[in-house]
């Protein structure tokens, strides 16, 4: 009964950190109909950015948020700007999208080997592993630190898209962009801007991930595909679906344990991906456009 | 009045074809090809039939898969156990293993009837998820250390002709299936899939076709790969690096051309001996460059780059439509 808690707590304080990978995700292809490959690249990123700042300028990774914010954001701005504007639109621009954002995660990757070696990092922090008892199970200040953050993160967002002209102005362009441009919203600057913001979660998804686990230049490619499974898994757009498909992916993970041998744990993901998009295409709770 | 159907095979075309096979296979007879040059030129055949195969997936229907490692890697153990076996000769082990390939893709693509951005994620997570059950099925593939099968200098040396063998067979397989009614199908759905179904062509039947048959050519290449090295190991054979590099060789000749990932392979081939032998650390950061710009600038790769400049060398500023669907 300890261990079920023991699992269950767990599984809530990972699903927190995997909705935050998710909402950036989901939001780029909600606008733009353009999965961003280099997801995976921009997560690996926001982690080596706030093992710098820790590392070097002794800065604590959660002071260290908005930079890692600005800069992923700003990261995510010039790759809109410079080379995602410039594909074709619609189902011809597809695999062209995939392809060229595959090549910027590649670049990402070698830049981190060049900068960082393909060693395993750490941030430790002097609280690094602490833990208090919560529900007659020990759990660290680091994970409940992230949960806290991942539960901010959606109400901001949400707020965003429903409080302001801005986030008005993201949700009409995914429901049709043509109208927008003829009541005078400048759909090139909302693209851009959702780029940037759903970068700047990525980033932010990284740096989180980089205060719980080890990482190196590889790092991303299964949280890439773990972001895929929730946006799907939580249909398009919904902010609580996202949230709820994240703690479904979690549970299953970690509950596998228990009956899976813990190297065949890594494939859970992909198996969940199969089943939701043969038995559910289009999410656990239907499709709603960003809202 | 009565309308001509355009000949299957061009006889020219196919004249050049039997011209250019003929002269490849004479060529170390020719040249006294040392036996780097020799060896080098049979991995680059292996290269070519990869990258066209993948083409099928890849560019005849618009599913860009990243996750091919999987059927080169089924191929190339299921290859390597039947040779350790003794069972049957090496021809026959390829094409065995090269079954079992299409086999496995065939049983794990009606899992994923998908389509665009789904289709490619999912590829990624098949090619992952194979890697891992074949690393750790240590009985199959014995694990990270890997299979060393018994080398034999003299099949390494017949295996340029079987691998000229493979490409000739995948080339002419590529064209056939552009000019035949099936790549008109494959035209279709990559172009429209509701259209392509309300005309009586059906995206999953043709999908789960193409699938097995380009997986089974990779299966096959993978056999050839495992007799060449004569050591086969699962985290190389099913590795993401190998995925990346049937989807690099395909984009940098042109994904969707006939033949324009053969010329990718070569170039693949030359970059990495060439050049990144004594620039490892830069291989990835410049493949991914080389993704960027081809897409940015020309999508249909080389193939795209040479028409580009035949035309303007032949001073042909509005080429005719026809001309360049011939072309490729």
């Amino acid at each position: 009964m300890a261990r079920f808690v023991d699992l269950a707590v767990s599984a809530v304080l990972l699903a927190g950190l995997y909705a935050t990978m998710a909402y950036g995700l989901g939001l780029i292809y909600g606008v733009l109909r353009v999965v961003n490959l280099a997801h995976g690249g921009v997560i690996m990123a926001g982690a080596y950015l706030g093992w710098v700042l820790h590392e070097r300028l002794g800065i604590d990774p959660y002071l260290s948020i908005p930079v890692v914010l600005a800069s992923s954001f700003g990261l995510g701005v010039v790759t809109y700007r410079l080379l995602v504007r410039h594909l074709p639109r619609g189902p011809a621009g597809g695999p062209a999208s995939l392809l060229l954002l595959f090549g910027v995660w590649l670049v990402l990757r070698n830049a981190a080997y060049l900068l960082f070696t393909g060693n395993d990092q750490a941030i430790r922090t002097a609280y690094s592993t602490r833990s208090i008892a919560l529900l007659g199970s020990q759990v660290s200040v680091n994970r409940l630190a992230v949960l806290g953050i991942a539960v901010l993160t959606p109400v901001l967002l949400h707020l965003l898209l429903t409080r302001t002209y801005l986030g008005r102005a993201i949700r009409a362009v995914a429901q049709n962009a043509d109208s927008c441009a003829l009541v005078g919203v400048d759909v090139e600057r909302i693209y851009t801007l959702t780029f940037g913001i759903g970068t700047a979660l990525a980033g932010l998804a990284g740096l989180l991930s980089a205060t719980l686990f080890s990482f190196n230049p590889g790092f991303g490619s299964g949280e890439l595909l773990k972001s895929f499974v929730v946006v799907v898994l939580g249909g398009l757009g919904s902010v609580l679906g996202t949230g709820a498909a994240a703690l479904i992916l979690a549970v299953v993970e970690v509950f596998a344990i228990l009956v899976l041998p813990s190297y065949l744990t890594a494939a859970v993901g992909f198996v969940m991906l199969v089943l939701v998009l043969v038995l559910r295409p289009g999410g656990l709770f239907g499709h709603r456009i960003l809202g | 009045m009565t309308l001509r159907w355009p000949a299957l095979v061009p006889p020219r075309a196919a004249g050049a074809f039997a011209a250019a096979v003929a002269a490849l296979a004479a060529l170390p007879a020719l040249l006294d090809l040392s036996a780097y040059t020799h060896n080098l030129v049979t991995l680059t055949f292996l290269m070519v039939a990869g990258a066209l195969a993948w083409n099928w997936m890849g560019g005849f229907v618009g599913q860009v898969s990243f996750g091919h490692a999987a059927m080169f890697g089924v191929g190339g153990f299921v290859a390597a156990r039947l040779l350790l076996a003794g069972a049957v000769p090496a021809p026959i082990a390829w094409l065995l293993g090269g079954a079992a390939a299409g086999v496995f893709a065939l049983g794990a693509h009606p899992t994923l009837r998908l389509r665009g951005p789904y289709f490619s994620i999912a590829t990624i997570g098949l090619g992952e998820a194979t890697r891992l059950l074949f690393t750790y099925w240590e009985d199959f593939t014995g694990g990270s250390s890997g299979l060393s099968l018994p080398i034999d200098p003299d099949l390494k040396f017949r295996l340029y002709w079987w691998g000229l063998a493979l490409v000739a067979l995948v080339a002419a397989a590529s064209f056939l299936i552009r000019r035949s009614a099936l790549g008109l199908q494959l035209l279709a759905i990559k172009a429209d899939v509701d259209a392509a179904a309300d005309v009586g062509v059906s995206a999953t039947f043709h999908q789960d076709l193409v699938f097995a048959l380009s997986g089974a050519v990779v299966g096959v290449t993978g056999g050839l790969w495992a007799s060449y090295f004569s050591f086969i190991e699962p985290n190389d054979m099913f590795g993401f690096d190998r995925s990346i590099g049937f989807v690099l060789m395909a984009v940098i000749g042109g994904v969707g051309t006939v033949l324009g990932p053969a010329l990718g392979a070569v170039i693949f081939v030359l970059l990495r001996q060439y050049l990144l032998a004594s620039y490892p650390q830069l291989y990835l950061g410049l493949y991914g460059t080389l993704l960027v710009l081809i897409i940015l600038f020309e999508p249909l790769g080389l193939t795209g780059l040479l028409l580009r400049l035949w035309r303007r060398a032949a001073r042909r500023p509005e080429p005719a439509p026809a001309a360049a669907g011939g072309g490729r």
